[in-house]
């Protein structure tokens, strides 16, 4: 049985690397016939079918990913590899890593057009899916997820540290001016921007309603499509944020000011709580108004959450509801990476703006921090350290804030004060997007 | 026919955004924290003076004896506990088996022995 297989593969292996090697098939078959008798008989009787089979294997191989595979296809299947092993080996948010690297690999499979096979195919069930991305469905879903599994006590308790995650909003609109000079237009530039929000699903909202390939702009030319690379940029250095924040806190902010220890936030009680979800959106949402499906979704979520009488629907909004969103965005905005789309001079200059973007919003953070510690005294002074964690990236930021924090000062415990800019940044972010959006809509 | 935008206008437009935008999310930001620092302890007094039954504020619990107990302890107390509950299971073989038992006969699965001894 064994011979018979491993007679089988090599043959067919044979037909395989014929065109490659220029064999002629006859010699290839008279070979491998010598070696096999009852085979040998089979080709003399039917050559006739034998190349008709022959034109039908060539005609398959002319559909197989191997002769439709194009190198850029290969970077891109590297990079989801990669992806994914970052994902696995160091633990950078596996959740969104994995999926996206999946998707990568799966959007990047080469395939003959027309089949209805790929993401940017009208009819293919990629495309179906991707729909929830294209048409910004996904990402309130995903807020509405954030609000009811986030406690926004701390914030609660020390309202001034809302502060902190404006100012690492200055991330969002440095890089739009930064995107406008490399010349990009007003819409592509504001997509961009949102980068450094840091914050995924505002990303993939904004650029699903100004960089979606559709719009048409003043002068007449079509937005160009850039929900991939924008989504790829954000979701890459969200996952690079302990490696992206550290060297810039230990350059901006003193040995001293990272040992600065914060007075425990008071407790707050259970009725501010179910105010907060309730008086926030009616604030945010009137002065932003375009920001209503994401703010709308995130403080509906947080009422869920702490109403007390919704457990129900609270768990499923942060748990199911939000992992079936996740895999469904990871997989379809990693596919959509499809290498012919995907690798141009806007995405490189994209990746470079969005790194460029995270570490100026982290940096406005901690000098921002610094400069409200110039009007507080004595026990109220804030940890400068905790105003990297005004971008967005939740919960990831705090935690390396927390960690940063414990370097210095082993018994110096930041993650509860580090939480409080940390989703005020997705307020804020939120609210930046909405703000573009209703500028450049 | 409307004109392409000159370079410098749409520049000029980015820093009309840029600044707005930063004003709005700083103003916005701000409102919320000023609400929640000043407006919000007004709404809980007359939600108080309105329902008029004495609200059990946290400041009114004495903190002297327990000044020491931060949030810190509370949560190093919460993770022991959390942990310890965790280990409430030992663990158990994971190989189930149905056993053989020893008296096979039993009035439960009896149909004749249901038939001569009425209930």
């Amino acid at each position: 049985m064994k011979k018979i297989l491993l007679i089988f593969g090599v043959l067919s292996l044979l037909i395989f690397i014929r065109p490659a090697l220029g064999l002629n098939s006859n010699l290839d078959t008279n070979k491998i016939s010598s070696s096999i008798s009852v085979d040998q008989a089979d080709q003399a009787d039917e050559a006739d079918s034998l190349d008709e089979a022959f034109e039908g294997i060539k005609h398959f191989y002319n559909y197989t990913g191997f002769a439709n595979v194009t190198s850029g296809n290969l970077m891109m299947i590297l990079i989801g590899i990669i992806f994914i092993y970052l994902g696995i080996k160091f633990d950078y948010e596996p959740l969104l890593l994995i999926p996206i690297g999946a998707g990568v690999i799966i959007g990047n499979i080469p395939f003959v057009a027309g089949n209805q096979t790929g993401i940017y195919e009208t009819g293919s069930v990629l495309n179906y899916l991707y729909f929830g991305v294209v048409k910004g469905i996904y990402p309130p879903l995903i807020f509405l997820g954030i609000g009811a599994m986030t406690d926004f006590s701390s914030l609660i308790a020390n309202p001034k540290l809302m502060l902190l995650g404006a100012a690492a909003q200055i991330g969002v609109f440095a890089t739009f001016m930064g995107a406008l000079y490399l010349g990009f237009s007003l819409p592509e530039a504001g997509a961009i921007g949102i980068i450094g929000g840091a914050d995924g699903p505002t990303a993939i909202f904004l650029s699903s309603k100004l960089a979606n390939g559709v719009n048409i702009l003043a002068d007449g030319t079509t937005v160009k499509n850039l929900i991939g690379p924008i989504a790829i940029a954000a979701y890459s250095y969200m996952a690079l944020v302990p490696v992206i924040q550290p060297p810039l806190m230990r350059l901006l902010i003193s040995k001293e000011d990272r040992k600065i220890k914060m007075k425990p936030p008071r407790a707050v009680t259970q009725k501010e709580k179910m105010i907060f979800p309730v008086v926030a959106l009616i604030l945010t949402t009137f002065i932003s108004p375009s920001a209503l499906p994401l703010l709308g979704m995130l403080f509906f979520g947080n009422l869920l959450k702490e109403s007390g009488r919704t457990e129900r629907l609270a768990d499923t909004a942060r748990t199911k509801l939000i992992d079936i969103v996740t895999i469904l965005l990871g997989v379809t905005v990693g596919a959509s990476t499809q290498a012919d789309i995907f690798i141009t001079k806007d995405s490189m200059l994209i990746f470079g703006l969005g790194a460029i973007s995270f570490v100026i919003a982290t940096c406005g953070g901690l000098l921002f921090a610094k400069f409200m510690n110039l009007f507080l005294k004595g026990d109220d002074k804030i940890n400068p350290l905790i105003g990297a964690a005004g971008v967005s990236a939740v919960p990831d930021s705090a935690r390396v804030v927390h960690t940063e924090g414990l370097k210095s000062d082993p018994s110096n415990y930041l993650l509860m004060h580090a939480m409080a800019p940390n989703v005020s940044g997705v307020i804020g972010s939120a609210i930046a997007a909405g703000i573009i959006l209703s500028f450049l809509g | 026919m409307i004109y392409i935008p000159l370079f410098t206008d749409q520049i000029s437009e980015g820093y009309v955004i840029l600044f707005t935008g930063l004003i709005i999310v700083f103003s916005a930001l701000l409102t919320l924290s000023l609400f929640f620092k000043y407006g919000l302890p007004v709404m809980l007094y007359i939600y108080k003076v309105i329902t008029k039954r004495k609200d059990k504020k946290i400041s009114e619990i004495k903190v002297e004896a327990d000044r020491n107990f931060t949030g810190e302890i509370a949560a190093a107390i919460g993770a022991a506990v959390h942990i310890y509950l965790d280990e409430q299971h030992d663990h158990e073989s994971a190989i189930l088996t149905i056993k053989q038992i020893k008296k096979p006969y039993s009035p439960w699965s009896s149909k004749i022995y249901g038939t001569q001894n009425r209930l």
